[in-house]
């Protein structure tokens, strides 16, 4: 066969038409030779290149400035634009094909086909193609698109509907689990893909005829599908094994899709999965939810968070649920601790007519740990089954912020102030201090403080209430060890402020700087070793000064206390020392044991000391004189007398009350007691406990105040005029790190500041602040 | 056993068997051998170019030859493709008379090989460079065909581009 002669367009295409039947596959699947493809190529090229140089040269002869050059391809390209639009046509269906199975085979070897075609008619492509499309003629394509193109037009367009219901069909039995060709849905998928280029000029697909004619379709099916299924499901099933249907038919459609869906419709496929299979379902898993909680079936909660969280709003519902489920929970387990306690208490009160009434005391290691284990347990459910989604962090930490503030025994009655800062406080002291026995601390520790710390809205009085306990542990020296309490309070500052825990680092400053005096006075051997004197900030230690208590030094101990004073006063001049009297104490070595016996070790307090060492002197006092030497008021002296008489250290002489002058007192030649060691302090009749717990809550009522006015003044300060609303709003949110502010408090401080003339009411129910 | 080559024949006939690393410099042949042999080559291939000379194809065959492990690049920016210089071994293996030449260019035009056109292109290109209406007439042996009416009008128009 030799080459058609080049300027003969019907020559041409008779030498190449044969060609191309077999390139297209006409011939059944003979191959395609070499010889016949350079053959076709060739007589393309020679025609292509002949006519471009003859057109040259008919421009030539013309002389025209522009177009000198032209190239050829017009002809062998409409030519070949109608054979394949024939070829097409003529293509026939087998009957025992389904359409699918027709359109699957023929589309794959005419893909083929085009491929070759292209590169057969590569030298049109590249310069004749190029052109005209250059030259804007975007209705030419290069022949790969071109014959795509032809496929649209002839074969896609009349046929879509049934194809794509019969690649619907297959799914749907695949989805019934029958066994189907995917290859025959992945391949009429792709071939849509494909088919999206009519519309581009650029060589990427396009997916809108995937999307318009297949996707849309597609999901509303899938919607269908499995709305239906998941009612029928759910009407025979429990939720548990409806939430594994879910999790199942979700793991099918997703490879289903990897395997034969556009990337671009599997977030429209999950949306819709998500709707019909969780989201319309959501309200039976809530229902479920309570029981699954109660059983603690965590697995069972975690597969049900990770279905509902596909669906963000979903999740709240079930967080909500979570919320209230933990703050009844909490209730009830504290209301089963009130129950046993008040049993307990009532067990160990011989007087069994006690009314029922709220807990007289409530044991701190008791309540906190009744806290804790719920927190924990809740805790345990938040990082298991919720992977420590912050939505359930959340509703875990409003239920314990919930709980740990309102509970039966945190308010005994509504309008009582809370008690769990002050129980914790207490706690913290169990465990903090040296003389608790190991074994009944054992669980109890600083991450457990921590953890009800973050919880409780008063801070403040936590604050106040810790303060105390450390103070007493201080000044007793009775705290386990100084790095823990640091620990500690190096933990509170890092969870609220360094302002927070300033007046505490300030009781630390204070001890170390006692500590240095001392032995700078040590050194020059002005005291005696075993004066331990502290000299404590005012506003800082929760110490009031009382006059009751001044008393007469002892002549024989004046001097070392003089010596502080001298050496503090050279220090820092102007500072005024007032003597604590009331705290403190003092160890007397007592030589009243019989002969041979070891001397007594007393402990006393500062005012039974002064007794004591009076009787250094004299064996007898009347109790009038005795008064006088030492000195404090009348009623501390009683009592902190009574009980040397108590325990026969000093007898009295007559018997009775304390109320004759003439009554006397006599020291014992030799006091009589199994231990060696007596305490005389802790049998002091004392009235400092509630007293001290009024103090604090005095003093956490001043110190909000004076918080409040600050807040405001600084507001008022930069702003000058500002609503009264605006007011409100902006003080509250600045007190959340330390007590919740009630309105009513703020409206109190507002008049008070009034009153003060620091602002003044104007118009607009605002106010102004003046300087 | 030797791998398998690829085998073009010439319009006369004569077979030239190469590697088929070589061949696929020309992308004529490269899309055809992937098109007849989609799993790859598995024997000897032969490739008829019925539009091309032996002693053409063999100077193309040649250069694809020397340039079997060079990678060219698409030139994106369309002033670089213009003034690269043609390299020195491509122009060496130019030289050649001017019928030569133009058949190595209309060959690799028909084979694709884009590089090898472009080369020789810019080897006319500096035949053509800064000469004379009348030396380009003698070395492409071109008639004058105008008039010196014609001539001077075309001189008129394009005086704008007259080196001064």
């Amino acid at each position: 066969m030799s080459l058609p002669i080049a300027n003969d367009l019907d020559a041409t295409w008779n030498f190449i038409q044969p060609g191309l039947e077999y390139i297209l596959g006409s011939h059944e699947d003979q191959g395609v030779t070499s010889k016949m493809y350079m053959n076709c190529y060739t007589a393309v090229y020679n025609f292509c290149v002949n006519k471009s140089r003859r057109s040259n040269n008919d421009h030539h002869s013309t002389a025209n400035e522009s177009n000198l050059y032209s190239l050829a391809g017009a002809e062998i390209y409409s030519r070949l634009d109608k054979y394949l639009t024939e070829f097409i046509r003529n293509l026939k269906k087998d009957p025992k094909d389904t359409f699918l199975e027709f359109y699957v085979r023929k589309w794959t070897r005419f893909t083929i086909g085009a491929g070759y075609l292209h590169n057969v008619f590569d030298y049109m492509n590249r310069y004749w193609v190029q052109k005209e499309r250059s030259d804007g003629r975007k209705d030419i394509h290069e022949v790969n698109t071109l014959a795509l193109n032809k496929w649209k037009t002839e074969m896609f367009n009349d046929n879509a509907e049934v194809l794509i219901s019969e690649i619907l069909d297959l799914i749907e039995k695949q989805r019934n689990n029958q066994i189907v060709n995917t290859q025959l849905i992945s391949i009429a998928i792709k071939s849509l893909v494909f088919l999206g280029l009519e519309t581009q000029d650029s060589k990427k697909p396009s997916l809108v005829v995937y999307i318009t004619n297949f996707e849309k379709a597609f999901l509303e099916k899938t919607s269908q599908y499995y709305s239906n299924e998941s009612a029928k499901f759910l009407s025979e099933n429990n939720v548990v094994e409806y939430m594994k249907k879910c999790e199942s038919r979700l793991s099918e459609e997703i490879s289903r899709s990897n395997n034969y869906l556009e990337d671009h419709t599997k977030k429209y496929l999950l949306e819709t999965l998500n709707k019909v299979l969780i989201e319309d379902h959501s309200q039976e898993m809530y229902n479920q939810f309570l029981t699954l909680l109660e059983q603690n079936e965590i697995d069972h909660i975690q597969r049900m968070y990770k279905l509902l969280y596909k669906v963000p709003k979903t999740i709240d519902p079930l967080a909500d649920t979570l919320e209230n489920y933990i703050k009844q929970q909490a209730l009830l387990s504290i209301e089963d601790m009130r129950i046993s306690m008040e049993a307990a208490q009532d067990n160990s009160t011989t007087t069994a007519s006690k009314p029922k009434r709220a807990l007289s005391a409530v044991d701190p290691k008791t309540y906190i740990n009744t806290l804790i284990t719920i927190y924990l347990q809740f805790n345990e459910i938040v990082i298991k089954a919720f992977n420590k989604d912050p939505r359930f962090i959340k509703a875990l930490d409003n239920a314990c912020r919930y709980f740990v503030n309102n509970n039966p025994i945190a308010l005994p009655t509504p309008k009582s102030a809370c008690k769990t800062p002050e129980l914790l406080a207490k706690y913290s002291d169990l465990f903090l201090r040296s003389n608790s026995k190991e074994s009944d601390i054992i669980d109890m520790n600083g991450d457990n403080l921590m953890i009800i710390f973050k919880f409780i809205n008063d801070k403040d009085s936590f604050e106040e209430f810790y303060r105390r306990q450390l103070a007493k542990r201080l000044i007793n020296s009775n705290s386990k060890s100084e790095e823990l309490e640091e620990s500690i309070i190096q933990r509170l500052q890092e969870e609220n402020s360094i302002e927070y825990t300033s007046k505490m680092t300030k009781m630390f400053s204070d001890m170390k700087a006692s500590e240095d005096l001392k032995s700078k006075l040590n050194m020059n051997n002005l005291i005696v070793k075993d004066f331990n004197p502290l000299i404590l900030a005012q506003s800082m230690w929760p110490f009031n000064h009382s006059k009751d208590y001044n008393l007469n030094v002892a002549s024989e101990l004046i001097e070392p206390f003089d010596n502080i004073v001298k050496a503090y006063d050279s220090q820092h001049n102007g500072r005024q020392l007032k003597w604590l009297w009331n705290h403190g104490r003092a160890e007397v070595k007592a030589n009243l044991s019989k002969k041979g016996k070891p001397p007594f070790l007393f402990t006393v307090s500062n005012i039974q000391l002064m007794i004591l060492i009076a009787f250094n002197k004299n064996n007898t006092y009347t109790l009038g004189n005795l008064y006088e030497i030492v000195g404090t008021s009348r009623h501390i002296f009683e009592s902190h007398l009574l009980p040397l008489i108590k325990y026969k250290l000093i007898e009295q002489s007559p018997a009775g009350d304390l109320s004759n002058d003439d009554i006397t007192l006599t020291i014992v030649e030799e006091y009589k007691s199994k231990k060696l060691k007596v305490n005389f302090i802790s049998v002091i009749k004392n009235t400092e406990p509630k007293q001290e717990e009024e103090e604090a809550t005095k003093e956490i009522d001043e110190t909000r105040k004076n918080f409040l006015s600050a807040c405001i003044v600084r507001i008022m300060k930069s702003r000058k005029v500002v609503k009264h609303n605006d007011l409100i709003n902006e003080v509250l949110p600045q007190t959340l790190s330390r007590f919740r502010a009630k309105i009513i408090d703020v409206k109190r401080v507002i008049d008070q500041l009034i009153e003060k003339q620091y602002i003044q009411r104007v118009e607009g129910n605002s106010y102004e602040y003046l300087s | 056993m030797s791998s398998p080559k690829v085998i073009i024949i010439s319009s006369e006939d004569e077979r030239f068997p190469v590697d088929p690393k070589v061949a696929e410099k020309s992308v004529l042949i490269k899309n055809m051998i992937n098109d007849l042999n989609p799993d790859g080559l598995t024997e000897d291939f032969e490739i008829p170019t019925p539009n091309v000379r032996a002693n053409v194809l063999s100077k193309v065959l040649e250069w694809c030859e020397h340039h079997k492990n060079t990678t060219f690049h698409e030139e994106e920016d369309d002033d670089t493709k213009k003034t690269t210089p043609v390299e020195e071994w491509d122009k060496n293996f130019l030289k050649v008379d001017q019928e030569m030449l133009y058949d190595i260019i209309m060959a690799a035009n028909y084979l694709n090989i884009t590089p090898l056109m472009i080369s020789g292109c810019k080897v006319v290109a500096e035949m053509i460079k800064s000469k004379s209406p009348e030396e380009l007439r003698k070395t492409f042996n071109i008639v004058n065909d105008f008039t010196p009416e014609e001539e001077a009008a075309i001189r008129r128009e394009n005086e704008w581009a007259e080196d001064r």
